[in-house]
């Protein structure tokens, strides 16, 4: 058979499962750091904690991905989060959970919506109108809000600190995210076509997949996710600030990409976003921890997106490679 | 159910007013396979578009059973059960195979809820590849699978949407020939079955084995069409060429006695790419590359002119080694490039001609530390240029590139590179797509330059081509050198054997 | 990154109505921006009348300069087609490091009378790394600018505010700069600013290096078709971190002026327009798809900006509410050179 292009083969896939695995070797690397640095940092209710400050991300990281998936990227996250955040408090304290949470869902995904129709409809890249709107957001939220403090009902707040048969209901939220993302991602047509759209929109538009619905869906359900990450974000404070989901939107594209979904469109998956937003948070409670230097936290944190990011890039020229039309010698 | 499954009548269409099919006449019956043949720009693909849904006819008929069809994409095109299997395949690498079969029509648990039943997709999707004869899982990523398997994939796509013609077009150029083997044994199963087939293809022995009808496609016309027993590969070429070899191109006096070599390639190899490539480039003379598509040929250009890397060998201009990967150091050297691609490589679409013409010039038209340019003296050395080779435009310097015809595009390429007067000029396709009458004024730029001392390396596709403008031809395939031929000795059906040879 | 969008280019045929034709024009003209501006400045006069008064125009005209300054230096990085996001922590960090050389509250050089010319040098020097490193990251390996520019964005924001918690009590800014530096600020000399006679002065050498210099007409090609570039001998990778490096000797510069304007160096010095800049830029013509932007058009998209931020201020609308009007406003900027994208590629 082919010996030499046989074993040629066997080491570049070797690179790439080796690439493909970083992440996972980050963490570990991290973990055995912190827990060397620090004798806090090993037990089980430091890990419950660091699961419960990595839901709000993580929920946001997986409506980030379907975004990714595509090719494009939502910048005004952390806009959708503050204005569900200040409408939640200001005009729908009294109504039973049950009520407000499919209400901010849908405000969640109008946002998304708006988002979507620009970049669907007049064909404008993504990241141009979601800074745009993330200002647009933000400033219209603080008019709503005054720039005061918006403090949450009580039954929001309840929901932040209570618990559910013994996990903070942060954590079943999340959970139901995932499951319902999962679900969508790998077992139903829509999920399926997304990956193709990320992969080749063009030969997708031709294979008969209606390309501009898939994108535009793909932003609302980011929109629907900043909502639920707001809402267990938000519980956990207990009110929202002028500055509430500002700049959120880095550590959730960091933790979708650590998790392996390619900037390039076509690769990702909800199990892989939840790893990265648990690995963000990780290195933000081992810093603090460590009793590090709060200045620390950004610079280590964009490091790491900065080496998540070089790792995705190489990854993507390998693939590319290994996918080239060459000439094939005969056996 | 009569026996013909397709017919087409009366078949126009045109670009910007030119026209490229003329009054195209097919029939194909029910399980037989109709052979295409033509040369680059013949029509044969904007044919194929046109029954395929890509582009939209200006006139004619289309009857498919019988019934009149006008498919406006590509999803029409598959409902009416006509499969476009292109050379560069549609496929999504990231999904697994059976997905990318039923990406459109996944089998659906409980008839309306949106998800996918796993355990049918896997049983039908196994069903469809052993039609094809693929031996892989159906949950293999595509990404995996060689080029060779990964077509079969696309037939089998084609095969589960119950299509009843499938057209392929140049299937062949990218698979071994074991692959290529494979795909005929299953062209004759899906004739067995029925299904009628079109393929295009440059390799004439293939279609002669395969095809049980032809037709010959020239200059957007059909210039001969029946069974197959009506071809040999000669007369196939005749009707493709149309006409004697004398009158399509201008005269050309060799440069006589020995001239000095301006370029020398010694054993360049580049993995999985080229191998083991020698030969020599004198000033005055042009050096024809044949070869299929795939065979190595723009990859070599790449390689010469210092785009892409190269492993092993020398590469010497005027007996002077040329550092690889420097387009810079070649240009310096008096090198140029006039690359396949146009649109994509040769030409910023939104700018200006003038802009374009200078750009390979700049920093010898500019003065100075600063790198001054003067930008009326630019405008005025462009249009010189583009005067001399007749680009037909009125003002150089505010017409954008984007509103030229497809000939009046490739003189701005070359007038690019003209102004340099480069010694080393080194063209891959340069008379794809455009007309008749702009390719004839390209050969007798061609030939001016090679009559003031230029080297020419010149790639085509076209066989008679390159009999018509060089002095030797150098054919290559797989990557490698075939063989070498001299003028004296071009004998056309060696030549194009050599060229179609599998 | 590459977008899904897509332009569908057609054969142009047939008539269009009058009304479209006009409207057509108008987008595509250069003075649309120009004629928006008069157009705005009109209606807000009725409504308050002193933004024509002397010193609400000698106001807007200062604002106007290191906004200018900064803009053209991300015009370059969008004329190769790429962006660059870490324009204002460039500014920050410029400015914390130059005010710990200056201050005379325990800087390197207090007192010293070469300390402001060593603190501008080192401020430019910040903004040439950052920008070197910006530019290297995206074209040596490969990466989205945007993603590049994010997380250099992130970090040297963050290195700024620590970085000025290190060497001062208050954690804040760092005060006491030499009056010396702090006369490029508002000081001048024969009545024209410090900061007017800079920014002029820049925008000339822009402008001759974009439309008389071989290097501008190498941006202009990388931007416009990057592999034709290379093909024609245009060195891309040096002529893109030579421009993600301008950007940041811009951004470096305009801190100057704004740091003297401050009296202090502050982290978060410029947070607030990173907004303005970018969207000045593609207010002015710039486009984002690359190979297509002119000092003038930045001038008018940044007069614009900065008219409508005086004026929502002079009518006393909250910062909130100018936040979001700006948003919007480099939407309908972003909208118009999509429209015009499309439009010039249906012919």
């Amino acid at each position: 058979m082919r010996k030499d292009a046989l074993s040629r083969l066997d080491s570049r896939t070797l690179v790439l499962i080796a690439l493909r695995l970083a992440p996972l070797m980050l963490f570990a690397i991290l973990c055995v750091a912190f827990g060397l640095l620090s004798d806090r940092f090993i037990s089980l209710a430091n890990f419950r904690n660091i699961l419960t400050q990595s839901t709000h991300v993580a929920v946001m990281a997986i409506g980030m991905t379907f975004v990714l998936l595509v090719r494009g990227v939502d910048l005004s996250i952390g806009s959708a989060m503050y204005l569900v955040a200040v409408t939640l408090g200001l005009y729908l304290p009294d109504l039973p959970l049950l009520v407000s949470i499919p209400a901010i869902i849908l405000i969640g995904v109008i946002f998304g919506a708006v988002n979507a129709s620009f970049i669907t409809g007049l064909r404008i890249a993504s990241f141009i109108v979601t800074l745009a709107t993330l200002f647009i957001g933000r400033g219209f939220a603080l008019y709503l809000s005054e720039t005061r403090m918006v403090f949450q009902s009580d039954t929001v707040q309840t929901l932040g600190r209570s618990s559910f048969v013994g996990l903070p209901w942060a954590i079943w939220i999340a959970a139901s995210v995932a499951a319902v993302a999962w679900v969508t991602l790998t077992q139903t047509p829509f999920g399926r076509q997304i990956y193709a759209v990320g992969a080749d929109p063009d030969a997708a538009a031709k294979a008969g997949i209606r390309v501009q619905a898939i994108v535009f869906s793909v932003f609302c359900i980011c929109g629907a996710c900043a909502a639920v990450g707001a809402l267990i974000s938000v519980s956990q404070v207990g009110g929202a600030s002028a500055t509430f989901g500002y700049q959120e939107e880095f550590p959730v594209i960091a933790a979708a990409v650590l998790g392996g979904t390619s900037l390039f469109g076509g690769r990702g998956g909800v199990i892989g976003s939840i790893f990265g937003a648990v690995l963000v948070q990780t290195t933000s409670n081992g810093l603090v921890m460590l009793n590090a230097n709060p200045y620390l936290y950004p610079l280590v944190n964009s490091l790491i997106i900065f080496v998540a990011a070089w790792v995705d890039g190489r990854r993507r020229i390998m693939t590319e490679r290994l996918e080239q039309r060459k000439i094939r010698v005969e056996a | 159910m009569s026996d013909l499954l397709l017919k087409v009548s009366g078949l126009n269409k045109s670009f910007f007013g030119v026209p490229v099919l003329r009054d195209v006449g097919l029939e194909l019956h029910r399980g037989a396979v109709l052979g295409l043949v033509g040369e680059n720009g013949s029509g044969k693909s904007t044919t194929m578009n046109i029954l395929g849904g890509v582009l939209a006819k200006d006139s004619g008929r289309v009857e498919l059973d019988g019934e009149e069809v006008a498919p406006t994409n590509s999803r029409d095109a598959l409902a009416l059960g006509i499969a476009f299997i292109h050379q560069e395949l549609s496929l999504f690498p990231n999904l697994s195979v059976e997905e990318n079969i039923f990406l459109d029509h996944f089998p659906r648990k409980f008839a309306r809820l949106p998800f996918v039943d796993r355990r049918t997709l896997r049983d039908r999707a196994q069903k469809a590849i052993e039609l094809v004869d693929l031996r892989v899982s159906p949950v293999t990523p595509v990404m995996r699978l060689p080029q060779g398997e990964r077509q079969l994939v696309e037939i089998a796509k084609a095969l589960s949407r119950q299509a009843r013609l499938i057209i392929f077009d140049e299937p062949t150029t990218s698979l071994t020939a074991r692959e290529t083997e494979r795909l005929f044994t299953i062209i004759g199963r899906l004739r067995a079955q029925g299904i009628s087939i079109i393929y295009i293809s440059h390799i004439l022995g293939d279609v002669l084995r395969l095809c049980d009808e032809i037709a010959v496609l020239r200059d957007g016309q059909v210039v001969g069409a029946g069974p197959r027993d009506d071809f040999t590969i000669e007369r196939l070429v005749t009707l493709m060429v149309g006409r004697t070899i004398d009158r399509l191109f201008p005269e050309r006096n060799p440069v006589s006695g020995p001239q000095r070599t301006a370029l020398s390639v010694r054993g360049v190899s580049q993995p999985g790419i080229v191998k083991d490539i020698s030969f020599d480039l004198s000033l005055g003379e042009v050096l024809g590359v044949s070869g299929l598509m795939g065979s190595g040929r723009s990859e070599l250009a790449r390689i010469l002119f210092g785009l892409d890397p190269y492993s092993e060998g020398e590469i010497r201009v005027q007996d002077a080694k040329l550092p690889p990967l420097a387009p810079r150091a070649a240009m310096d050297r008096g090198m140029a490039f006039l690359t396949e691609d146009r649109r994509g490589e040769g030409l910023m679409m939104e700018a200006s001609i003038s802009d374009n013409i200078v750009l390979p010039s700049l920093v010898e038209q500019s003065s100075g530390f600063l790198r001054w340019l003067n930008p009326s003296e630019l405008t005025k050395a462009a249009r010189d240029v583009a005067e001399r080779i007749r680009v037909n435009a009125k003002a150089v310097d505010r017409t954008a590139v984007r509103t030229l015809s497809g000939g009046n595009q490739q003189k701005v390429v070359i007038a690019k590179w003209l102004l340099r007067a480069p010694s080393i000029f080194i063209l891959d396709e340069p008379t794809r797509g455009i007309d008749v009458g702009a390719k004839y004024e390209v050969y007798k730029i061609i030939n001016e330059m090679v009559g003031a001392g230029a080297a020419v390396l010149f790639i085509s596709s076209e066989i008679e081509e390159l009999i018509g403008m060089a002095d030797r031809i150098m054919v290559m395939g797989r990557g490698e050198v075939r063989g070498f031929f001299s003028r004296g000795s071009f004998d056309r059906e060696t030549l194009m054997g050599a060229a179609l040879w599998e | 990154m590459s977008e899904t969008g897509g332009v569908l280019s057609t054969v142009s045929g047939g008539t269009r109505s009058r009304p479209m034709n006009v409207v057509r024009w108008l987008l595509l003209s250069d003075y649309l921006v120009l004629a928006l501006t008069a157009l705005y400045v009109a209606a807000l006069w009725f409504f308050v009348p002193e933004i024509l008064s002397p010193t609400n125009l000698r106001d807007v005209f200062l604002q106007i300069l290191p906004l200018f300054v900064a803009a053209m230096g991300l015009m370059m990085v969008l004329m190769v087609a790429q962006i660059d996001l870490s324009a204002t922590s460039i500014m920050a960090m410029g400015c914390v490091v130059g005010a710990s050389i200056m201050t005379d509250q325990g800087g390197y050089l207090a007192e010293h009378a070469s300390a402001p010319v060593v603190a501008i040098l080192a401020m430019v020097a910040i903004g040439l790394l950052i920008g070197v490193l910006n530019g290297v990251c995206t074209i040596v390996f490969d990466m989205p600018s945007f993603l590049v520019t994010l997380t250099t964005m992130m970090f040297f924001s963050g290195a700024a505010v620590w970085y000025t918690a290190a060497h001062t009590s208050s954690g804040s800014s760092i005060g006491g700069l030499p009056p010396a530096f702090i006369e490029i600020g508002y000081g001048g000399v024969a009545g024209i600013p410090y900061a007017a006679i800079i920014t002029v002065a820049l925008a000339i050498v822009v402008h001759l290096v974009l439309t008389r210099t071989v290097f501008g007409r190498w941006v202009r090609a990388v931007g416009l078709n990057p592999r034709a570039a290379a093909i024609s001998g245009v060195p891309v990778r040096a002529v893109v971190v030579g421009c993600f490096a301008l950007s940041g000797l811009f951004s470096a510069l305009a801190a100057i002026i704004y740091t003297a304007r401050l009296e202090a160096g502050t982290p978060i010095l410029g947070q607030r327009i990173l907004l303005d800049v970018i969207g000045a830029a593609v207010i002015g013509g710039v486009s984002l798809f690359g190979g297509k932007g002119t000092v003038i058009g930045v001038l008018v998209g940044v007069l614009f900006l900065s008219v409508v931020d005086n004026g929502l201020q002079l009518l006393g609308l909250s910062l909130s509410s100018v936040y979001a009007i700006k948003g919007g406003v480099i939407l309908v900027a972003a909208v118009t050179d999509a429209i015009r994208h499309n439009l010039m590629a249906r012919g």
